[in-house]
């Protein structure tokens, strides 16, 4: 797709909030009880998640993770119920069809607040839904092949996609007002280049484009690709944050390149129906919560380089994350003409 | 071989591990079999399990069962025109028209024999040169290329089961046009969606597979037996010769390598694998007009291809951490839970797991062979029962595997109307196989053609001009422009349904 789109003012809330997020994390943990009685004997079976995505992507994974970290903290069994397609309405809109009991939960990424900013999709995902915990929220990074001759930086491969004259390919997996196509139309647009922008549902012709030639570069999120990172085969030429994280020192900020909009994250995490009873909410917040906070959780968030950003959001910063996302995905459809 | 030797050890060292090898041969046998509980259930459900294995069971595990589930759909197939899997479609074509020639042991025979060769050879190629074909096939083959591939595939797909060749060519549209319903693979705008949300995945393979089988078969039979045509299967345990097989080694070699191909890309996995290799036999054959209506060589060349297509699948998945399918994509998560991660460096920092891999689908490839042949046997016996008690039993396996598939009551209605409609087409002379060989590669056909028309700029030029993708366009044409001068010549024989 090529663009060439006129950007508003940046919305800085979503920075603030980062900032102000880590010390919140430490102080949940701690506040947090060890345990809590189950409200009238609930959970009497295990809990079934209603995931909207396959099995082997990021959010099957987070999924897997939670439901690892909820039965150590608490013993709770939960089945996972994998529901792809419609990028991810099909399992939004199958969850909401399930009783609102408590039984069934819901893991749902920031797919949900774009796609009820463009009307898409008719469920608020923090009006509808109450957030149990959002665990994490990461960054995206632009990545090249680490043995390409034409390009070996940001700076060459920008003066590359200009000498191309909109030619140049970028694998993602974007539709039309996704978080990536978003971010990518943004650079694009500040550089005055176009790019093709090539969707792959799958993470593995995704990959597999970048590793063969297909396509010039990747869009990706660093814990997708360590892989390819540890192996040497990729190489990040730019990180879609203010400074540069720890993990990759080598590689220049967005900040350090002269891009100036707040990227928009990608975040993953669990939900239930808003009209669950309200004690029940309370455990699963709680279970969740805790959950978050186990060894096994941690040592799967690291892994994936979710330890970067502070991903914990309880359900009062979910909702905060979540709306202000929402604004920012509003602005960025109205700037684009796509809604009123 | 040492390394083989090494792997082979470390499977039978512990009596935990041969019982885990044993669940997955059997639990993908059973799984395989049963319409809409895939082996992915079995896998999904034995996800959480895994982490409590050592990692190496845990990864041999799926990689048995991958082997197994596989094959296990095939019987279903055969004897009542019911695939397990939508990789096993292609086989019911011809295997089910020999069950009702008493040929249900020779088409099992030789679903047994082929799913163990074609797979016990993609894991030897598998063992040669994993990195080096992985690197081969992700260079050389990109969307365009994958799009010129399903394109020479639909070019023949006109000429199975259809009575005329226009005929043929209907079925394959109105295939190519049920796989437009979802979201289009480039913008995800809605087509054909009724405002249901649960059309918004698509069509799912497996209610209409099982519709247009399984229930239209039912309606066949119902029909035959209230005019008085009704005809029991004979109950024949007789195997394919020696001879008989080597007059199809040709096309088991074909299968092979066209499974394997099929197999190494990623995302393209068994189930086109077993479609294009029944395609290439229709078109390599001497006597097209008998595919569909019972020929060994259709059994023969969708079991060899989509058991090739499995050891070739964990080729990309080891060699570069890419999945090639369902299945594989799981087995990246079994990785990723002991702390590993599949990609480059897992030849040199678990290369005794991937050998464990190697090996453990070696065997169960032998396994297929000595328990298929055991199991055939008994499942034979299955055809006595009579088709008024047969007909209930195989509505209820197929509604709940309809069901089960994604818990959507909309995919059991989605399949009877599936079934009404193949049983309209069947009267009236349309393919069957045709519109499910256009819905299944219409999907991936229409993916990859929006990726390479996006990689090329839509410069049609620079999209055709590719190497590969000319050869295989100008193959696709060269095979339509002839079937139809055959056809307005008068030369194609008509087939009767």
């Amino acid at each position: 797709m090529k663009t060439s789109l006129k950007w508003g003012a940046p919305v800085v809330g979503l920075v603030a909030a980062m900032a102000l997020a880590l010390p919140v994390q430490a102080d949940k943990h701690g506040s947090l009880p060890d345990t809590m009685a189950k409200p009238g004997g609930f959970p009497e079976r295990p809990l079934t998640m209603i995931v909207p995505y396959g099995p082997g992507g990021g959010s099957g994974q987070v999924a897997r993770g939670m439901i690892q970290g909820v039965k150590d903290a608490t013993g709770i069994d939960i089945t996972p119920d994998y529901k792809p397609g419609g990028s991810g309405m099909v399992g939004l809109k199958t969850y909401m069809a399930a009783p609102a009991d408590g039984y069934t939960v819901l893991e749902h990424i920031d797919d949900a607040t774009s796609a009820f900013a463009i009307g898409k999709s008719n469920i608020h995902p923090a009006e509808d839904l109450i957030p149990l915990v959002i665990s994490q929220i990461t960054f995206s990074q632009i990545y090249i092949r680490a043995n390409e001759t034409r390009f070996n930086d940001w700076a060459s491969y920008v003066a590359y996609v200009k000498s191309q004259g909109g030619k140049s390919t970028i694998a993602n997996v974007a539709g039309e007002g996704s978080m990536e196509r978003i971010n990518m139309n943004r650079i694009a647009d500040h550089f005055g280049v176009k790019v093709q922008q090539i969707s792959f549902d799958k993470g593995g012709p995704r990959y597999a484009a970048l590793k063969g030639g297909q396509v010039d570069a990747l869009f990706e999120q660093p814990g997708d690709v360590r892989g390819f990172l540890e192996s040497g085969d990729f190489k990040p030429i730019l990180t879609l944050l203010k400074e540069r994280p720890p993990a990759f020192p080598d590689t220049p900020s967005m900040t350090e390149v002269g891009l100036t909009f707040t990227p928009l994250m990608r975040f993953r995490g669990f939900y239930v129906h808003k009209n669950a009873p309200a004690d029940r909410v309370k455990y699963l917040q709680w279970a969740f919560q805790k959950g978050f906070f186990t060894d096994s959780y941690q040592k799967f968030n690291k892994s994936k380089f979710m330890d970067l950003i502070p991903s914990f959001r309880d359900t009062d910063g979910a909702r905060v994350l979540i709306n202000e996302t929402m604004d920012i995905y509003r602005q960025t459809y109205k700037e684009m003409g796509l809604i009123q | 071989m040492e390394l083989f030797l090494e792997g082979a050890a470390t499977l039978v060292s512990s009596p935990l591990s041969i019982f885990i090898f044993f669940c997955g041969l059997v639990g993908g046998l059973l799984f395989g079999a049963i319409p809409g509980v895939s082996m992915l259930t079995l896998a999904a459900i034995f996800l959480p399990f895994s982490g409590f294995l050592s990692a190496p069971d845990a990864i041999m595990f799926y990689s048995v069962l991958y082997c197994s589930g596989t094959y296990g759909g095939a019987v279903t197939a055969i004897l009542f025109n019911i695939p397990g899997a939508p990789e096993n479609a292609p086989t019911a074509f011809d295997g089910y028209p020999m069950t009702q020639k008493g040929l249900a042991g020779k088409a099992i025979g030789a679903a047994v024999l082929c799913s163990a060769f074609g797979g016990t050879c993609s894991v030897i190629f598998m063992m040669l040169a994993t990195p080096l074909l992985a690197d081969i096939a992700v260079t050389h083959f990109g969307p365009p290329e994958i799009f010129s591939l399903v394109f020479f595939g639909i070019a023949v797909a006109s000429s199975v089961g259809a009575k005329t060749l226009w005929k043929g060519w209907l079925s394959v549209l109105l295939g190519l046009l049920l796989a437009t319903v979802g979201l289009d693979p480039v913008a995800g705008e809605e087509r054909y969606t009724f405002d249901l949300y649960y059309l918004l995945a698509g069509l799912h393979f497996v209610p209409v597979i099982l519709g247009f089988f399984a229930v239209a078969e039912v309606l066949v039979q119902a029909e035959r037996r209230a005019t008085g045509s009704y005809d029991m299967p004979k109950f024949v345990t007789s195997f394919p010769s020696l001879a008989e097989f080597l007059k199809l080694k040709f096309a088991v070699a074909r299968s092979v390598g066209l499974g394997f191909f099929s197999g190494i890309l990623p995302g393209i996995g068994a189930t086109l694998a077993a479609f294009l290799s029944y395609n290439e036999a229709v078109r390599w054959s001497k006597t097209p007009e008998n595919f569909g209506k019972g020929e060994l060589e259709g059994v023969v060349a969708s079991e060899t291809a989509n058991n090739a297509a499995t050891g070739a699948a964990m080729i990309p998945l080891l060699a570069l951490g890419l999945p090639g399918g369902a299945l594989t994509a799981m087995m990246v998560g079994v990785f990723q839970m002991h702390d590993i991660e599949p990609g480059p460096l897992v030849f040199t920092n678990s290369s005794d797991l991937v050998w464990v891999v190697f090996a453990a689908m070696f065997f169960a490839n032998i396994a297929i062979l000595v328990l298929g042949f055991v199991e055939t046997k008994g499942v034979l016996h299955l055809l006595r029962i009579p088709f008024q008690y047969l007909a209930p039993g195989i509505l209820l396996m197929a509604t709940i595997g309809a069901y089960a598939t994604r818990s959507q009551v909309i995919d059991v209605a989605v399949m009877f109307a599936a079934g009404i409609l193949a049983y309209f087409m069947r009267r009236t002379g349309y393919s069957v196989p045709g519109i499910v060989l256009g819905l299944i590669l219409g999907k991936i056909g229409e993916q990859t053609f929006a990726q390479g028309m996006q990689m090329v700029s839509y410069d049609t030029y620079a999209f055709v001009s590719r190497p590969i993708v000319a050869i295989l366009l100008i193959a696709g044409i060269s095979t339509i422009l002839t079937s139809v001068y055959r056809a307005l010549k008068g030369t194609r024989r008509d087939i009767e349904i």
